[in-house]
């Protein structure tokens, strides 16, 4: 039976990410004595009649490139809604530590446009626990809905990297993986070494390997790195008015930005009616990011 | 281009000083400003007949029959005389000189500052009685002696009447005004041949240059942009003329004087056609050419290089013969049309290091001779002023001692202003000098050098 | 394409608007960034350029009927930088003027936009204009302390005025430079361009022979006094800084490139075959032929149409510059005409690959087809009606004074051909600006 959780408002990402360690912590004493949790807790996170704060947004369409209309980019959304998803992982009960989570890849579907005006009621809850060839993985899922119409739906996979969770047997073998060959270019991204800092204040994911290189560092980064869902929102923001009301925004993260750091990125149509994107380093071709925005029947 | 000596002995303790060690005493000249009155005092005409009558009467006739002056025909004692006229065209004997000529010495101690002193007489040729000639050519040595015995700014000069041209003849008229007036300060010394009764007068003696369309090359600086403002003072519309280097400048003088800039080079084969072009096209008529661009490329002929010498005669002369023929065969410089032509001092006395520009420059007075004959057919006439020593940027860089000197050696004791030039231009320029025919007129204030 | 049907238009119909004349131009010669015209600002180089046109065609005190111009790189101080020129000009104060910006088709779109007002009987005078610096280019205080000083500035209370000081950083106050790259893409104009020359297989040396005729013609039209009646000497530059008259292809082939290094085709682009930041002015006197002949002025050539195209380079779809390969086959669709009606064909020379890119796109079979609609290739422009008086890469681009330059050099080329050989001859006028726009021109003699 699936229980329910109604929060009082969206969690603050910095008071999650504390218990979130807390809980991490906690568990990895637990996986030591073979207590640990290897199961998703059966739960769902609510928070209803949630509202974008204008100044924020204006923020965060200048930082992204978005034009400032009433309309909630769906990486904005996100922002909004994800501290619930988040809230729920650092529950003691989440067979993954927060801390260390790796955001692997991240699917939006935005059904019909939100506006600043509109009380959003926010679902999530986890799902999919399963192994990754490097550890495990899960998603995350989060609903917003305007009303009773479903408006927006993100899943987010996150890797928990060197945990394997017993008995689901073997890791599942990974696709073929398609070697990336840089495209033509269409742009390129010169990220200021505050870009991390920029982006934490406009979304409140203030996770300090996005900080500075000093707090980078501290959890085994050379630099500060940019926000993987900063960058997904570029190349949405690249895409712009043509992604039309309903659509589908798809991204694989496949490596860390480092800043300050320049991505060469490639935003173009596709051989129907989406695009494309992929950001990478030019001088050495590895990718960043690939991915996809396309059209969603409505 | 300040003359800091003529404003020391001008001035204060300094002016004392300079006096006591009788050093010279240059005067600063006035000059012409439109609307002044002609002259600021009594008007003396001295001379007996018929010819004195006749330009007492002008001077001294109302709006709409002279210039309304204070005309005496008599020295009255204690006046001080603005200007002297001594009218000795009928004089035939040398001893007919004293009468007229001693009346006026009574007066030239009191002759105002910046006063006139101006004889009419006739030419004096080989066809003449020997007492006639004797006689009409001492007034030539008269006035040139009288003009260096002036002081305080004052001018001595002449109008030369040839045969049959009769007083009142418009440029006979038109160069006694000339030389009465402000408009030629630095002009002393000189006498002016009228050839002849062509020409007309003015209706507006402040504007005789109204509705004429003149040309003035090398106008972007100096002379030529100082002959453009005074040829637009007068009335005329200005086509400012100058190499593209100098389009900058050149435009600022258009546009002050509400003309047109043409970026040209004097020196290109179709400059006279594309000047001729640019006249009529924007300003439907062409009737004054001043051939005003020059420069100099100064070397001991010893030392003389092929381009130092080519290039001066080929701006300062052989383009305005080029630009003259293309006028001249066109048929579209034929109402009284004036060709006025920048000569030199240094064309007329020469000048140490100056052979190629003395070269160009006697040329200029050659051309402009045979070219003017050309003309008077079509009531038109070319003519040439030859400045002396005037304070331009390009005196600005003789060395500061030669300098100094070089404006000492004239009547006037100071170098002369770029509009000095520009005033004798625009009157050669003007309606009433078509009766000048070929002629150089000297703006030197009566230098040393040469006649 | 548009589904516009096409109408064959000629300036004779006499139902249509009457013409828009070309009677003159001026410009001062355009100086290389840093150079004589370092410490001039827009104001001054439009000043003179337009005090340069007074002086050449007698407007004195003369009230124009209006004066468009306009600046790519602009400071905020000069929000009415036509109009305070006009003020500190020779013409009469009581002309009135406005800014205009189109990037690098500023110029061509002050002279388009005044022309129709013309034909329209709006207006029966004009002058068109424009002018950059990159050497006065505006530099503007970070956007952080920007913010800090707008908050100071509505700050009411000293508590409000520390908190908004106390935001301040050290790094704020470093000023921000103008950037030139494209705002949504991140790569400069001529990244771009490399790779819409890697695109059309633009060589090497393709470009550098379109850079050497651009300076040897630039160079044969000075000393043949052509530009003697178009371009008015500033701060003691005689012609364009940037004219080589000594350059060759063995010069040119010695130039490193610059463009285009990171692409796994060979980089083509170098300082050579690319124009250099400019500064300069130009200015295009316009009118009426009542207006014209009362001035006893000559009708030098008549801007007949224009055509202005953009396309979609954030996604690739086409390079930056090539919005002038649409734009000219709709333009010369509505007037009935192809590439062959032209005596003269002006594209403005952003890079010499620009100009190769467009015409390379014109001769494809492919492109006709796919993307002009066309049975297949556009049409093929005769080298030698191209530039036939050099271009941006000799002269310089200061981006909003480009248009006036063309417009006013063709149209006096217009009007010689037409007087040495009869007929009415036309040009066709094709400028490429930043965020992938064009606007291109016909004009005819008059």
């Amino acid at each position: 039976m699936t229980s329910t959780v109604v929060l009082p408002g969206v969690p603050a990402l910095a008071g999650v990410y504390a218990r979130g360690a807390g809980a991490s912590g906690r568990l990895a004493v637990a996986r030591r004595l073979g207590r640990a949790p290897s199961a998703l807790p059966d739960v769902v996170y609510t928070v209803s009649g949630v509202r974008a704060d204008p100044q924020q947004l204006t923020a965060y369409q200048h930082l992204l490139g978005e034009p400032a209309s009433d309309r909630l980019p769906a990486g904005f959304v996100h922002v909004l809604a994800f501290p619930v998803a988040t809230a729920l992982m650092a529950r003691t009960d989440f067979p993954l530590p927060l801390a260390g989570l790796v955001h692997l890849s991240n699917h939006v579907e935005q059904h019909r446009p939100v506006t600043l005006d509109d009380p959003l009621d926010v679902r999530a809850w986890a799902a999919d626990l399963r192994a990754h060839r490097s550890g495990t993985q899960v998603d995350l899922v989060t609903e917003v809905r305007t009303g009773d119409t479903l408006a927006w739906r993100g899943v987010s996979t996150y890797l928990a990297r060197g945990i394997r969770l017993g008995g689901d047997g073997a890791p599942a073998s990974d696709e073929e993986r398609v070697p990336f060959v840089p495209p033509t270019p269409t742009g390129r991204w010169r990220l200021a070494a505050d870009t991390g800092r920029r982006y934490a204040a406009v979304s409140g994911d203030r996770n300090p390997i996005h900080l500075s290189s000093l707090s980078a560092k501290a959890l085994g980064f050379p630099r500060a790195i940019a926000h993987g869902m900063y960058t997904a929102a570029r190349a949405l923001a690249d895409v712009g008015a043509a992604r039309g009301d309903a659509y589908v925004w798809s991204v694989e993260f496949a490596g860390p930005v480092l800043l300050p750091g320049t991505v060469t990125v490639r935003v173009a149509h596709d051989d129907a009616d989406g695009f494309t994107f992929a950001g990478w380093d030019a001088r050495s071709g590895k990718p960043h990011l690939t991915g996809t925005v396309t059209p969603l029947a409505a | 281009m300040t003359d800091t000596y003529l404003n020391l002995v001008n001035s204060g303790v300094t002016k004392k000083l300079a006096k006591q060690l009788g050093l010279p005493q240059p005067a600063p000249l006035r000059r012409h400003q439109p609307g002044q009155p002609l002259l600021d005092g009594p008007a003396l005409v001295l001379g007996s007949g018929a010819d004195a009558d006749t330009l007492a009467a002008l001077l001294a006739g109302g709006p709409g029959l002279g210039w309304d002056l204070d005309v005496h025909r008599h020295a009255v004692p204690d006046t001080r005389y603005a200007a002297v006229v001594l009218v000795l065209t009928e004089v035939v004997h040398p001893t007919e000189l004293s009468a007229p000529v001693l009346a006026a010495a009574g007066v030239l101690k009191g002759l105002a500052r910046g006063g006139r002193v101006v004889t009419v007489s006739r030419e004096a040729v080989a066809d003449d009685a020997p007492a006639v000639a004797a006689a009409r050519q001492g007034v030539d040595g008269l006035l040139r002696s009288l003009a260096k015995e002036l002081r305080g700014g004052a001018t001595g000069n002449g109008v030369v009447l040839h045969a049959g041209v009769p007083v009142d003849a418009p440029s006979s008229v038109g160069a006694l005004r000339f030389f009465l007036s402000r408009r030629s300060a630095f002009v002393d010394g000189q006498l002016l041949v009228v050839d002849s009764s062509a020409g007309t007068l003015p209706d507006d003696w402040d504007r005789p240059l109204a509705g004429r369309v003149a040309v003035v090359t090398g106008a972007a600086r100096g002379i030529g942009a100082s002959i453009a403002d005074t040829l637009a003072r007068d009335g005329a519309t200005v086509v400012a003329v100058d190499v593209p280097a100098a389009g900058e400048q050149l435009a600022t003088v258009a546009n002050r004087v509400r003309g047109t800039a043409l970026q040209l080079d004097v020196t290109a084969d179709d400059a006279g056609a594309r000047i001729l072009e640019h006249a009529l096209q924007r300003h439907g008529r062409l009737d004054i050419v001043v051939h005003n661009a020059g420069i100099t490329r100064d070397k001991l002929l010893a030392n003389m290089t092929p381009d130092k010498w080519d290039s001066v005669l080929a701006v300062n002369i052989a383009s305005q013969l080029r630009i003259n023929e293309a006028l001249l065969t066109s048929g579209d410089f034929t109402d009284a049309p004036r060709i006025v032509s920048l000569a030199s001092t240094s064309g007329i006395a020469g000048n140490r290091g100056q052979t190629n520009y003395a070269a160009s420059k006697g040329g200029v007075i050659g051309m402009v001779r045979a070219t003017a004959p050309l003309l008077t057919a079509f009531g038109g006439t070319a003519n040439a002023v030859a400045p002396g020593f005037i304070e331009t940027d390009m005196t600005a860089r003789i060395p500061a001692l030669t300098r100094q000197v070089a404006r000492r050696l004239n009547s006037l004791q100071q170098g002369g202003l770029p509009v000095d030039v520009a005033e004798t231009v625009a009157f050669l320029a003007s309606p009433a000098a078509g009766g000048v025919v070929g002629r150089v007129l000297r703006v030197c204030g009566q230098n040393m050098v040469g006649q | 394409m548009a589904a516009s049907t096409p109408k064959s238009r000629t300036t004779a119909d006499p139902a249509g608007p009457r013409r828009a004349l070309v009677l003159g131009g001026n410009r001062i010669p355009f100086a290389r960034a840093g150079g004589k015209y370092a410490h001039a600002s827009n104001q001054d180089m439009l000043t003179a350029a337009l005090d340069g046109l007074v002086a050449r065609y007698g407007l004195q005190g003369e009230r124009i009927g209006q004066v468009a111009a306009g600046a790519v790189l602009k400071h905020s101080r000069d929000f009415n930088l036509t109009r305070e020129s006009v003020l500190g000009s020779a013409l009469s104060p009581e002309t009135p003027a406005y800014d205009l910006q189109e990037a690098c088709a500023t110029g061509l779109e002050t002279v388009v936009a005044l022309t129709n007002k013309i034909r329209l009987g709006q207006l029966e005078s004009a002058i068109a204009g424009g002018v950059d610096s990159t050497s006065d280019a505006p530099i503007a205080v970070s956007d952080r302390l920007r913010r800090v000083l707008l908050d100071l500035s509505h700050a009411k209370t000293p508590q409000q005025k520390l908190a908004a000081v106390a935001r301040l950083r050290p790094k704020d106050l470093a000023p921000a430079a103008p950037r030139t790259d494209e705002p949504r893409t991140g790569l400069s104009m001529g990244e771009h361009q490399a790779l819409t020359t890697a695109q059309w297989g633009i060589t090497r040396e393709a470009q550098d022979e379109i850079a050497l005729l651009s300076h040897q013609r630039l160079a044969a039209a000075y000393d043949a006094g052509f530009f003697d009646d178009l371009v008015t000497p500033f701060r003691g530059l005689v012609r364009d800084a940037n004219l080589r008259t000594d350059t060759s292809m063995e010069k040119l082939a010695t130039l490193k490139p610059t463009f285009g290094l990171t692409l796994d085709t060979p980089a083509t682009m170098t300082a050579g075959n690319s124009t250099p930041l400019t500064d300069g002015a130009s200015t295009v006197l316009l009118g009426s032929d009542e207006w014209a002949a009362a001035h006893d002025l000559t009708p030098l050539a008549a801007v007949v149409d224009a055509e202005a195209g953009a396309v979609d380079f954030v996604h690739g779809v086409d390079g930056l510059l090539m919005a002038p390969a649409f734009a000219v086959p709709r333009l010369l669709a509505r007037n009935g005409l192809t590439l062959d009606d032209f005596a003269y064909v002006e594209i403005h020379e952003a890079f010499a690959s620009t100009v190769l890119t467009t015409l390379a796109a014109w001769e494809s079979e492919e492109f006709g087809r796919d993307r002009l609609g066309l049975p297949g290739a556009f049409g093929k422009v005769d080298r030698s009606r191209l530039n036939v008086h050099g271009s941006s890469l000799a002269a310089g681009h200061p981006f909003a004074a480009t248009g006036g330059r063309i417009v006013a050099t063709i149209s006096k080329e217009l009007h010689r051909r037409k007087a040495a050989e009869g007929g009415t001859p036309r040009a066709l006028v094709s400028v490429c600006a930043a965020g992938g726009l064009g606007l291109t021109a016909i004009l005819e003699a008059a």
